[in-house]
């Protein structure tokens, strides 16, 4: 059905290619937000306003997947260690918006900051 | 082909791809993005799709994902492998006849993609965290990457399979 000219499907997917990163740089770049979310397995775990916060602190969390510390600071939050196999939730560093969340997929962690929405 | 023949070679597949899907999984992520990986498991499904026919492929890509859970992800990894194989896999059986041979890596580009939206959607399920979908741009990059290259490595395998050695009438 496809004419076999592999030009023009390189060209297509160098073009959705561009797109996408061109898409992520756009949705990544987040608002400043103060609320963090810090959900496991789906369900909320704790709501912190990161603007309160005087002390900078750390929340450990066990489940039956793993371990995860969190690093709490005034205006950020990150992961600060993990014992799951991937680190790719301590790599990711600290976040300050409602840019891109933090996840620990093999834990069922997630962190995101809400932005400053208009809550009803 | 012999049935006997067929058998031996989709239990050789599966052998190939479970182990291909255990190497992979043991190299740490090159990108710190979850879900960007080589899916290199892939190749194999392709291979088979080529060489045997849609069917076959199904259940190699079916008993690859059931034992590759049991060597290294466990249940969790069970249920991302069977949202992402097997809408990969959909997409691909429905592709595969409509493009060329040599336009192969575009199927695999296709089943990439449909691999990662697949396995972006069972995420936001299980996390609870829709904003986790900011990542759908980045899975999409990702897939076209890496299915250039496993379809690029499908294409030489069936392309060695068919036209080299002395068997020119094997498969």
């Amino acid at each position: 059905m496809f004419k076999g000219n592999n030009k023009s499907w390189i060209l297509f997917f160098a073009a959705v290619f561009i797109i996408c990163i061109g898409a992520f740089l756009l949705l990544s770049n987040g608002s400043i937000g103060t609320v963090a979310i810090i959900r496991v397995d789906g369900e909320v775990y704790k709501k912190i306003d990161l603007d309160t916060v005087t002390v900078a602190y750390d929340i450990e969390i066990k489940n039956e997947y793993g371990y995860n510390k969190i690093h709490v600071d005034k205006g950020s939050i990150c992961v600060a260690e993990s014992d799951c196999q991937d680190q790719i939730c301590v790599k990711q560093g600290e976040i300050t918006d409602d840019g891109v969340p933090i996840i620990c997929m093999p834990h069922r962690v997630t962190i995101e900051i809400e932005g400053d929405k208009i809550d009803a | 082909m012999p049935k006997t023949r067929k058998l031996a070679l989709m239990a050789m597949l599966t052998a190939a791809s479970l182990i291909v899907f255990i190497i992979e999984a043991q190299i740490p992520p090159l990108v710190p993005i979850q879900g960007v990986k080589l899916g290199l498991a892939n190749m194999i499904t392709l291979v088979a799709m080529l060489i045997l026919g849609r069917k076959e492929a199904g259940a190699i890509l079916l008993m690859r994902i059931i034992m590759g859970s049991m060597y290294a992800g466990g249940f969790s990894g069970f249920m991302f492998s069977i949202a992402g194989g097997v809408l990969a896999y959909a997409v691909m059986c429905l592709t595969v006849k409509l493009f060329p041979e040599k336009l192969l890596w575009v199927v695999s580009i296709l089943g990439a993609i449909a691999h990662n939206v697949g396995q972006l959607t069972v995420s936001v399920f299980v996390t609870g965290t829709p904003s986790i979908l900011v990542y759908a741009p980045v899975l999409i990059a990702s897939g076209i990457i890496t299915g250039v290259f496993t379809g690029l490595g499908a294409m030489f395998i069936v392309r060695a399979l068919k036209h080299k050695g002395s068997n020119q009438n094997r498969f």
